[in-house]
């Protein structure tokens, strides 16, 4: 999705870029791997057509796939977003191509509803999970011998296929026979409605997906942290540097670039969030879960509103887009601040 | 790359543009030439179909299938398994339908789809090959949600009603009468509840879905007031609106519903009074099945079926949504004429008898309710099902869907205790206006 933003902008200089790209893996002299050493430029030349052919060969299938899968249909969607569609006996027809469908769903009130959730929903989410994701990362690092058994039990939840974990959830916060509904009641006195109140079901919906994303966060930050040289720790150990002073200065600012990945990805994710809520409230209580992936597919699959149900489904897309490419430049201008200070 | 961005861009537009002059349509009247006719040569349909609920034994399908194909010797039916959920049904098989793909020839489908999958092309209008008299022999309010604008989307197959199941031991114990207004109901519930012999007083559904949209329309026809008026636009409102809201929101008030009726569905409120916790249970026909099953349930054999009741005063009792299933014919069939065929066979005597032998739903034939063979089966749901008075949900319109939204979302908020049954009513008023005007998303 982003190729094609920057397709739009710098059409000619992504694809003079990507043409370099391509030539990319073979750029080396031919010699010492074609096996006897070629006598001038041409059997070279020959050689490195043929590999490329081979690797056109071998790449064909998945480019098919991709352009079928990927490219068609996202083209196919963006073309549906502006068109007025109706069906019809036998298949369907274009009437004509407008942007109503945008107008209608950026000024109507679930629209603005959905994207407000979502917008909460990815920052909150997003925002525990690194920071309890980073702390998990930590210990793990100290753990030594038992990291191991450690890790493969934190990363339980994130094995586990979305929609089972959230029917999963939705077991324990069930009003009737819920575990975590019967241990609220021993300690509160009363039953609570936790899938029923907005503020509550909001809240439920934040634990689960904390609880399930946080170990990927972790296991990417551990990363980062064994890739950290164990030098700087003996330098700022030499300065004089507190443990928190260390983490701050050294392990932090080392980290930013893995971290960074992290949240990216974490952003992706959360802002297309649909099988938690669609398991857990089905975007209730009222509207109040309603997440803008959900919105689009009621739009479409249920009321049948094909033009706008691809408008939803485009400006989502354009939205998380609009977030990563943001997310990243803030990014890089703190990183080379941070290097020049 | 030698495939750059911008061709792939160009490609992927020049694609979609040859697919959509690819997908021209065809003409109504060849389509209904070819499904007038039953072929003699060997076909096979597909027939998209959920589980039908059966009174344990064989499959219900199955045994529908092997009558049809008796009668036909020459063609073959091939079950295509649909989801049980209605909503996802639906997200599945319009997929499919909107694809103009050619199977499922015929599909099972809810009573709340005719207008909206005829609106869009996706079942094909049969009224044509019906004979006139066809529609004498099924509920009218059956009749008036298969038709969208004169023509009929969707064969009548079997159909969902809605009852109140109550606990005979508990009300014998404590010497009270089947209630028979929702005052009485409240006043009872409340008795029992005090006793410390059950938790709940009366379950229902109020979660966000279809199923709260039932329980608004059966509260709101026991009020006597409409959603939509006679033309077609909304009618919603008044005392007769807010009596139906404010008894939504008493209910959870006092504590005979439980507040987390909110998030409940049909198999929340079933597995809580079937486990033993509530006095009085609304749910479809299918519930009695579940509730006299000893494996199932723990209240087996002393659970009493009776229609809904009323409120206080002359208006009317026994009010049940008309909910059900029905065959729907897909357009883009290759065996239109064996398609149609199979759909009204699925609604004729001998199909419709081996429902009510052997699923646990009521069969849409109403004639059948009357033979021995129904009080044979034991079962008091198809005995009393004529005593019931079936209400359409507001679903002739294509924008069904925004409207059922409309409704369950503020009823879902007066139950909550989110808002009064005035402001509720208020708010539904301009949410099915928006809906109905096509604005809703």
């Amino acid at each position: 999705m982003t190729s094609s933003s920057a397709a739009s902008s710098s059409s000619s200089a992504a694809s003079s870029s990507a043409a370099t790209v391509s030539r990319g893996p073979d750029p080396e002299p031919p010699g010492p791997r074609t096996g006897p050493a070629p006598r001038g430029g041409g059997p070279a030349r020959v050689s490195r057509r043929g590999r490329a052919r081979t690797g056109w060969f071998f790449a064909s299938p998945a480019l098919l796939v991709i352009a079928t899968v990927t490219v068609f249909s996202v083209l196919f969607s963006l073309l549906l977003s502006f068109a007025d569609v109706r069906l019809e006996y036998g298949g369907f027809r274009i009437l004509s191509l407008t942007g109503d469908h945008y107008a209608a769903v950026l000024s109507s009130p679930e629209w603005r509803h959905a994207l407000v959730f979502t917008f909460g929903f990815t920052a909150v989410t997003v925002f525990l999970e690194l920071v309890l994701g980073t702390a998990a990362a930590l210990v793990l690092e100290r753990l030594g011998a038992a990291r191991g058994w450690v890790l493969a039990v934190l990363l339980l939840p994130w094995a586990l296929i979305n929609v089972v974990a959230a029917q999963l959830w939705g077991y324990l916060f069930n009003g009737t026979y819920g575990g975590l509904t019967w241990l609220f009641e021993q300690l509160l006195g009363h039953q609570p409605d936790i899938l029923g109140q907005p503020a509550s079901a909001m809240g439920a919906m934040v634990v689960v997906d904390v609880w399930k994303t946080t170990p990927f966060v972790a296991i990417v930050v551990l990363a980062g942290l064994m890739l950290i040289p164990g030098d700087v720790y003996e330098a700022a150990e030499i300065d004089g540097a507190g443990a928190w002073t260390t983490f701050w200065k050294v392990t932090l600012p080392q980290l930013r670039p893995i971290m960074a990945i992290a949240v990216l990805f974490r952003i992706l994710q959360a802002f297309g969030i649909f099988d938690l809520p669609f398991v857990l409230t089905q975007g209730g209580p009222g509207t109040a879960t309603e997440s803008l992936a959900i919105l689009g597919y009621k739009t479409l699959f249920q009321n049948l509103d094909i033009g706008r149900g691809a408008a939803v489904a485009t400006t989502t897309a354009v939205i998380v887009i609009g977030c990563c490419l943001l997310f990243l430049r803030v990014f890089r201008t703190q990183a080379d601040e941070g290097g020049r200070a | 790359m030698a495939l750059s961005r911008r061709t792939l861009l160009a490609g992927g537009l020049a694609a979609g543009a040859g697919l959509t002059s690819g997908c021209a349509g065809k003409p109504l009247d060849t389509l209904l030439t070819q499904a007038a006719h039953v072929p003699r040569t060997p076909a096979t349909l597909v027939w998209w179909v959920p589980e039908i609920p059966s009174r344990k034994g064989p499959v219900v399908a199955d045994l529908i299938i092997r009558a049809f194909e008796r009668r036909h010797p020459n063609l073959r039916v091939r079950k295509s398994n649909a989801l049980s959920a209605t909503d996802a049904n639906r997200a599945a098989v319009t997929t499919q339908l909107a694809g103009a793909a050619p199977t499922p020839d015929v599909y099972l489908g809810d009573t709340t789809w005719p207008a909206q999958f005829g609106a869009n092309s996706l079942a094909l209008p049969v009224q044509t090959l019906l004979p006139k008299d066809f529609w004498a022999d099924y509920p009218a309010a059956l009749r008036r949600v298969s038709e969208y604008h004169g023509a009929v989307y969707a064969l009548p197959f079997y159909t969902d009603s809605s009852f109140l199941f109550y606990r005979k031991d508990l009300l014998a114990k404590h010497g009270l009468p089947v209630p028979r207004t929702w005052e009485e109901l409240l006043r009872t519930a409340r008795r029992i509840q005090r006793a410390g012999d059950a938790a709940y007083g009366f379950l229902w559904q109020a979660s966000v879905s279809e199923s709260l949209t039932c329980n608004v329309t059966e509260f709101l026809a026991d009020a006597q007031a409409p959603v939509l008026d006679k033309a077609g636009g909304v009618a919603l409102d008044g005392s007769g609106a807010e009596r139906a809201f404010a008894l939504m929101r008493e209910l959870t008030e006092t504590g005979v519903t439980p507040r987390t009726v909110t998030t409940y569905v049909e198999a929340d409120s079933q597995d809580a009074f079937t486990g033993g916790r509530g006095v009085f249970l609304r749910n479809w026909s299918y519930a009695w099945g579940n509730a006299a099953d000893r494996s199932a349930s723990k209240v087996a054999g002393r659970v009493g079926v009776v229609p809904r009741p009323g409120f206080d005063g002359d208006g009317p009792r026994g009010v049940s949504c008309a909910g059900g299933w029905s065959n729907f014919v897909n357009p883009n069939s290759r065996q239109l004429g064996a398609a149609v065929a199979f759909a009204r066979f699925c609604a004729g005597e001998e199909a419709q008898m081996i429902l009510l032998k052997n699923a646990g739903v009521i069969p849409a034939l109403e004639e059948v309710l009357t033979r021995p063979e129904a009080r044979r089966v034991g079962d008091p749901t198809l005995t009393r099902a004529k005593e019931l008075r079936l209400v359409a949900r507001p679903v002739q319109t294509p924008y069904y869907p925004q409207v059922s939204k409309a409704l369950y979302t503020q009823a879902n908020a007066v139950t909550g205790g989110r808002a009064t049954p005035a402001q509720a009513v208020r708010a539904a008023r301009a949410d099915i206006r928006t809906a109905l005007e096509g604005r809703a998303l």
